[in-house]
């Protein structure tokens, strides 16, 4: 049974291993966009920083408001005249900075103690203005402070008077946590590098083999059926590994790559943690590998078995939405479900947090049944499907 | 040596309003013994390959037993399927790996061990005369390749049974004598039991000892093809067969078409 299981389990691997074709597009897919898109993002980053760090309020009509000018220039800000056609530019996203527009009658509103009214200008579609807008209001604020603040004291009443109660903000994301809401990506990337490295595999050896007309003479060897599937499905989970293992070291590297120094310094994912996905994923790609072949074992054709683990394709593609949409964070119930407990975990990793052993006892305790399941399906289909 | 006795098998599909059943054997019998080459011989649709099946353990029947070797088939398939070499309809090999690799690997699946299988695939590879062929991969094989080397595969733990579905099918002329050869040497020099089923007269005229006639899922005769041309009365085999395999009824309606 464990000698005919082997058997089967080294000609599945070096038949998967000599589909070269197909293994260059995976790896491609999948070990090479994951630091393609970690570098896009970071360049987006890197942009929003050096937004922050140039100190640029961008104002329309800043003329007649000499007050104001004095005001952001002396909190270092410089203040930039905005383009003629700034609305529309906004709508198109072709300006990354909010604009500011001020009144012809701002200085003399003021002087009569009437709250002129200036307008800040974003667009919601426009992100980048939508960014920048948060440091824009804090500013104006701080003017609103400073001038009531000197107008209280003309009048000699204490300025701590009107502060009830004094505000200080504190993050306490700490640097790791921060960069895992940047790496969420990371463990979506490798979970789907171990389904894309598992489909072709799973499929070739059941739907595959059916249409080559090799099922039913393997099924003729004296050997039990429950031994081919086994050693079917460890080639299977095998590539699937192979391919989740390249996947994560992959992002090693990547993180070099990085422009932006407070991104690539928040970015934590080394041999350490990239030791840990794979110890997470192992379980998942047994269960997956199982369950793409229960599924194309029922197929009469390649192709028909392509169009049906299209489904699982979607399940594990969409499931680790969950997590982002969820506003309460995570459920208990998030592990029980294959793939996405698997993406709950990483995320754990990458934030730096403990991982239970129970957490990952029960995640990969559902993944051994699910597998378990599937196989049985698969062995007890086999020789129905040799036959049709 | 390979005895079928009185085989019933009935397929059925679909479900409800929709189903369907067809009663594909209905008493198939007949002996194979050691060192001869018995022909199963019937029209398309007889009953041949579901016989086959049934002999190589694929399919379960509903009445009647297989035995190989005096081991019943049904009650211990594994020990029966060791000492047969089947060749079945359905010959795919695998594309990326060689021929080697292909008649290794079932080698391996019977238990034998590596040097053992490879050592196997070499004296295949001489009788079969596919030296040149055992390293490349059987991506671009001919038919008559494919064939050779589903062989092969199917004799790589020298059974003292051999049984082969239509196996000359899609192969020309050269590859189907060379196959021939190749069966009367297996039988002659080694003495196995070889089944084969076809629908082509010429095949069993030249190479059987045996012939069983199946029409309808059932024997309707069995001897040597001068036995058959005998009781049929007719000095043509053809004739004979027509004679034995078809009722009058469905003569005419051929005739008639």
């Amino acid at each position: 049974m464990i000698a005919a299981a082997w058997t089967v389990y080294l000609k599945e691997l070096v038949d998967a291993l000599r589909d070269r074709r197909t293994l260059l597009v995976v790896l491609l897919s999948s070990v090479a966009i994951g630091p393609a898109v970690l570098v896009l993002i970071s360049q987006l980053v890197a942009g929003i920083e050096q937004r922050a760090e140039a100190r640029i309020v961008v104002v329309h009509g800043i003329e007649h408001a000499p007050a104001l000018r004095n005001y952001l220039e002396r909190q270092t800000y410089t203040v930039r005249e905005a383009p003629p056609g700034y609305e529309q530019q906004l709508r198109d996203s072709k300006l990354g900075d909010p604009v500011l527009v001020v009144p012809p009658d701002f200085e003399a509103d003021l002087a009569r103690g009437k709250a002129p009214v200036v307008e800040l200008l974003a667009s919601a579609t426009n992100q980048r203005s939508l960014t920048g807008s948060g440091a824009v209001l804090r500013l104006l604020r701080g003017y609103n402070q400073e001038q009531a603040t000197l107008r209280l004291a003309v009048r000699g009443v204490s300025p701590a008077l009107l502060e009830a109660v004094r505000i200080e903000e504190r993050d306490l994301a700490d640097p790791a946590s921060r960069a895992a809401q940047i790496s969420t990506m990371v463990p979506f990337f490798v979970l789907m590098a171990v389904l894309y490295g598992a489909l072709n595999a799973a499929l070739d050896t059941t739907a595959g083999e059916r249409e080559r007309g090799s099922l039913e003479p393997l099924l003729m060897n004296p050997a039990p059926r429950l031994a081919l599937v086994l050693g079917k499905w460890g080639a299977v989970a095998s590539v699937g590994i192979l391919i989740a293992v390249l996947s994560c070291l992959s992002f090693v590297p990547g993180q070099w790559l990085l422009r932006s120094e407070a991104l690539s310094a928040m970015f934590r994912f080394g041999l350490g943690e990239a030791a840990a996905f794979v110890g997470l994923l192992l379980p998942l790609a047994g269960a997956l590998a199982a369950l793409l072949m229960a599924i194309a074992i029922r197929c009469r054709s390649f192709k028909e078995a392509q169009a049906n683990a299209t489904i699982v394709m979607l399940g594990v593609s969409l499931l680790p939405l969950v997590t982002i949409f969820n506003q309460e964070g995570q459920a208990p119930w998030h592990l029980w479900v294959p793939a996405l407990a698997q993406t709950t975990l990483m995320s754990r990793v990458l934030r730096g947090e403990d991982l239970p052993w129970a957490d990952v006892a029960l995640a990969s305790g559902i993944c051994a049944l699910l597998a378990a399941a599937a196989i049985a399906f698969v062995a007890r289909t086999l020789r129905t499907a040799a036959l049709k | 040596m390979i005895e079928v006795q009185d085989l019933g098998k009935r397929f059925s599909h679909g479900r409800g309003a929709r189903a369907r059943s067809v009663q594909a054997l209905d008493g198939v019998s007949f002996t194979a013994a050691d060192g001869r080459i018995t022909g199963l011989l019937g029209p398309n649709g007889a009953g041949k390959t579901t016989t086959l099946r049934i002999a190589a353990a694929l399919i379960e029947p509903d009445a009647g037993r297989v035995h190989v070797d005096g081991i019943d088939v049904a009650t211990r398939p594994t020990e029966a399927l060791a000492r047969m070499g089947v060749l079945s309809d359905a010959r795919g090999l695998y594309p990326r790996l060689s021929a080697r690799e292909n008649i290794v690997y079932y080698g391996r699946l019977h238990g034998l061990g590596r040097a053992a299988a490879n050592a196997r695939a070499e004296v295949l590879a001489r009788l079969l005369d596919m030296q040149p062929l055992l390293d490349r991969r059987t991506d671009g094989f001919s038919q008559g390749e494919r064939m050779k080397t589903a062989l092969a595969r199917a004799l790589v733990h020298d059974p003292a049974n051999i049984v082969l579905d239509e196996p000359t099918n899609g192969l020309d002329v050269l590859a189907t004598r060379a196959l021939r050869d190749t069966l009367r040497r297996l039988r002659d020099e080694e003495g196995k039991c070889i089944v084969f089923s076809t629908h082509i007269m010429q095949e069993v005229e030249r190479l059987c000892d045996e012939v069983v006639v199946v029409s309808h899922g059932r024997t309707v005769a069995a001897g040597s093809v001068a036995e058959l041309k005998a009781a049929a009365g007719q000095s043509d085999f053809e004739e004979t067969f027509v004679a034995l395999a078809f009722s009058a009824d469905e003569r005419r309606q051929q005739g008639a078409a």
